[in-house]
């Protein structure tokens, strides 16, 4: 009996080792299958860095979000100004503000500068834009995800001129390297869903009357909620401009956002451990459709399908997911164990299954 | 002199098509609590009817557009939204996006990422003198196609008992039941009406650019929908109110900024957007209350 | 039980909302020509029952509507079987004229046959209506809202007529009339199911009175408890 009392009070933290274990696992068999894999996978794990930071504001406090790239943008943004060399900015990116030519850092400080940079914009877009719900906020995000995207295309003070991409970004970030920052993300969405606000926040979310007549005040809770994944996002935003080497605004617009959300809805955007899974799952389906795209030899026949088939299977998942099982493969719980589930978090309301 | 009234009959031309396709999606939104994303994707699919058909005579294309709408419509209803009744608005319009991102990549897959092109009713890109002061022919007909439909559906809905049954159901749709409204019928009644405005959105904006790719609804319906969210959704005239404010708006940012930063007239309006929804959450043309979510 | 007679059966009506049960098991009958009272406490399931014998909430038990089983179907079926519903609050369409809001009663209808008799007999029973046949529904008074409301259930040609708390807000002439027009309706031969705060004057209207205590009928009234001061406290508050 006292062992089970001490695994049940254990039981977030092995929830969060079991999600690390998985990532590890994931990372590592990958490494194992080829370049062209790597690299894929690579790519999927800031996905899954930008997905956990959804689910940290979504996830908590039940608002929608579609402005979170907007903050993957500016930590990308930031990272690609901040390595590239000042020679090639001098060339490639002749409109900018002079001062822009001269600044540089270390790649991996950059990386960080970037998500302080993604967190101070979801600090000042935060206390205007918390005060909305549902359908509303879903508009107002939107709109910042629009008016991110317009500045970035054209205003080529700070950046290529509209139309062309920021290049010449250094080839230094390893899939283990980014594996860690894919670990640290997971570990500081866990930390964060432990703390006051995030509790408060799913209160608020499953009785916002009740919470409102106990004193809490839902908007400055948001506020750090959003501050602290657009820090993630920004991050996440960083990790996207050393892996992909070319930034431009349009590869960090409305699709990202599609896929990020699909993968968010696909394991469940109330807990990490669908953040997590709905991520792993949703980029390993995609890595084999897009071996299938190139034809996979089975035997002697050679198993391909058309060109163009992978986004619409990944969209019709996301829609089938809305229908059938709008809880998410996980159901808006936490993982401990394969073979076993915490009851939900405090504050995630009964899943209509 | 001459420069304004063309830029205000220009400016009243978009607003006009933005606030059909902010009225198709504030229709569906009144009954079922669906801002519908995928309404973009209805208006392409007509489009490209009417690219490929036009040659056939304006008479063939612009039916078969209408008709294509309509299934279109109603077929997103059956085969998605209508297994998702007790979804959050939240939620339909994460599965609207998705339905949208999916109908794109059909397209992709079925007419190339290339854009098709016609020339579809050339005889309107020409200008017009009145009086000496010159507009454009397509600005006029676009306004006087919207002010024909809107004349034709408001009569409808005031006046023949299908449309009153779906003023009631927008009105509250639970009571609508009550009273003996199927609610099926009035469902596929919104959807059925949203498809025919969407052609009529794709007809004048495919006369306009003559070309239609996957992504061609994707920015309509985008304004489109913003407007209708803060000339309040859950109103039919709110909604087309602000289609029509964000249609205007943008037309006339685009002829009067400066040219160095007519680039940023889209955030422009993104932003005045925001700070509208902040202090109207509910709907600029709604008086007091909240939007039922 | 099944019956063939015209009216409503109901037995072992049960609703609850996510597992909390608002209604516990109650029996109603409501022949032709009858008015069966339902009276208790807010929060007693009095509304529940209705909008469960509507198909509106999910229900257990059984409702049978002129002998037919109804159970399971949605509000617009159910109205198409012949129960009209005239919900708590009135909820006329508020944007539309009277005489749209009485148009949109009759989509309810069985058969499309004698629209214009009902209408007649409606404006017979609501004058008032008739002469602000084109005037907003939202303008109306509070006790011609109500008569609206019943005038536009009515047009369903409804052999059941269910009312949630007719006399709510209301002036007490309003009151008046609105169970004056209900008596006509039941010398009309219509079943009437009414539910109401206000005991005495249900009490004394009705041939049986249920009163309804957490879900449950605790005790049955005849209209000469309506003057039994001690019979009503207790039903109240017993």
């Amino acid at each position: 009996m006292k062992e089970r009392s001490l695994l049940w009070r254990l039981g977030p933290l092995w929830s969060l080792v079991v999600l690390l274990v998985i990532v590890y696992a994931v990372t590592v068999v990958t490494s194992y299958l080829g370049d062209s894999v790597q690299v894929q996978f690579q790519y999927a794990l800031v996905n899954l860095v930008i997905v956990v930071a959804l689910y940290m504001f979504i996830g908590t406090s039940g608002v929608l979000s579609f402005g979170h790239v907007a903050f993957v943008a500016l930590g990308a943004w930031t990272v690609g100004l901040l390595t590239i060399e000042p020679e090639l900015k001098r060339n490639l990116l002749s409109d900018m503000f002079p001062v822009l030519f001269d600044i540089q850092a270390p790649w991996f400080l950059a990386i960080f500068i970037g998500g302080l940079v993604g967190g101070l914009l979801a600090l000042i877009v935060a206390p205007v834009l918390m005060r909305l719900n549902g359908l509303q906020a879903g508009i107002a995000t939107f709109a910042l995800l629009l008016v991110v995207g317009q500045v970035l295309t054209y205003w080529s003070s700070i950046g290529p001129r509209s139309g062309q991409s920021m290049v010449g970004i250094p080839d230094v970030l390893d899939l283990q390297t980014t594996m860690f920052f894919a670990l640290g993300a997971i570990v500081v969405a866990w930390l964060f869903q432990r703390s006051r606000p995030a509790r408060l926040l799913r209160a608020a979310r499953e009785d916002g009357i009740a919470a409102a007549a106990s004193g809490i005040n839902v908007v400055t809770q948001r506020v750090i909620a959003l501050a602290l994944s657009g820090l993630i996002a920004g991050i996440a935003g960083g990790l996207f401009a050393l892996t992909n080497r070319v930034v431009q605004a349009s590869l960090l617009g409305i699709e990202l956002t599609f896929i990020t959300l699909a993968m968010l809805v696909l394991g469940g955007m109330l807990s990490l451990s669908g953040a997590v899974i709905g991520a792993l799952v949703f980029s390993l389906i995609d890595l084999v459709l897009v071996r299938l795209q190139n034809g996979v030899e089975l035997g002697s026949y050679v198993v391909s399908i058309p060109q163009g088939t992978r986004p619409i299977i990944l969209g019709a998942i996301l829609v089938l997911m809305l229908i059938f099982r709008p809880s998410g493969l996980t159901g808006g719980r936490e993982i401990v164990w394969p073979f076993r589930r915490t009851p939900p978090l405090p504050g995630v309301p009964p899943t209509n299954e | 002199m001459n420069q304004l009234i063309q830029s205000l009959v220009d400016a009243i031309s978009a607003g006009a098509t933005l606030g059909l396709a902010a009225l198709a999606i504030g229709l569906v939104f009144g009954v079922i609590r669906l801002a519908n994303f995928a309404q973009g994707e209805i208006i392409t699919a007509s489009a490209y009817s009417i690219i490929f058909t036009w040659q056939l005579g304006w008479y063939v294309a612009i039916p078969i557009a209408i008709l294509i709408g309509v299934i279109l419509s109603l077929l997103m209803e059956v085969g998605v939204f209508s297994r998702m009744r007790m979804a959050t608005p939240a939620t339909l319009l994460v599965a609207s996006f998705g339905l949208s991102f999916l109908l794109q990549r059909v397209y992709e897959l079925f007419f190339g990422n290339n854009v098709r092109t016609a020339p579809v009713a050339p005889e309107l890109a020409q200008s017009l003198e009145i009086g000496g002061i010159r507009v454009q022919l397509l600005s006029v007909a676009t306004i006087i196609i919207a002010a024909v439909i809107l004349v034709a559906l408001v009569q409808f809905l005031n006046r023949s008992i299908w449309g009153l049954q779906l003023q009631a159901a927008a009105a509250d749709f639970r009571i609508a039941r009550l009273v003996g409204i199927p609610a099926s019928r009035v469902i596929g009644l919104s959807f059925a009406l949203s498809g025919i405005l969407a052609a009529a959105v794709a007809f004048v904006s495919t006369v306009k650019t003559g070309a239609v790719g996957p992504p061609f609804g994707v920015p309509i319906v985008i304004l489109a929908l913003i407007g209708a969210v803060i000339g309040g959704i859950d109103k039919i005239y709110g909604a087309l109110a602000g289609g029509f404010l964000v249609g205007f708006a943008t037309s006339m940012l685009a002829s009067w900024l400066p040219s160095d930063m007519s680039n940023f007239r889209d955030a422009y309006v993104f932003l005045l957007v925001i700070i509208v929804l902040i202090f109207r959450p509910s709907g600029l043309l709604v008086r007091g209350g909240t939007v039922r979510t | 039980m099944a019956t063939d007679e015209i009216g409503l059966v109901v037995r072992d009506l049960t609703v609850a909302y996510s597992g909390v049960p608002a209604v516990r098991g109650i029996d109603l009958d409501v022949p032709a020509g009858h008015a069966i009272g339902l009276i208790g406490p807010n929060g007693a399931g009095k509304s529940s029952a209705l909008l469960a014998i509507m198909g509106a909430v999910p229900h257990g038990g059984s409702v049978q509507v002129n002998g037919e089983a109804v159970d399971g179907l949605a509000p617009e079926r159910v109205v198409r079987r012949g129960v009209s519903l005239v919900p708590e609050g009135r909820h006329v369409f508020a944007g539309l004229s009277v005489k749209d809001n009485l148009r949109l009663g009759a989509v309810g209808r069985r058969s499309s046959d004698g629209v214009a008799e009902t209408l007649d007999y409606v404006v017979t029973l609501f004058p008032i209506l008739a002469e602000f046949r084109d005037r907003q529904a939202g303008l109306l008074s509070g006790g011609q809202q109500q008569q609206l409301a019943i005038g536009r259930a009515l047009m369903a040609d409804p052999d059941i007529l269910m009312l949630d708390e007719p006399s709510l807000g209301l002036s007490p002439t309003a009151v008046d009339s609105v169970f004056d027009a209900l008596a006509t309706i039941r010398e009309a031969g219509k079943a009437v199911l009414v539910v109401e705060q206000r005991a005495e004057f249900t009490v004394a209207f009705c041939e049986r009175t249920h009163v309804l205590h957490d879900g449950v009928i605790t005790m049955t009234l005849k209209p000469e408890d309506a003057t039994n001061v001690q019979v009503l406290t207790e039903a109240y508050f017993g």
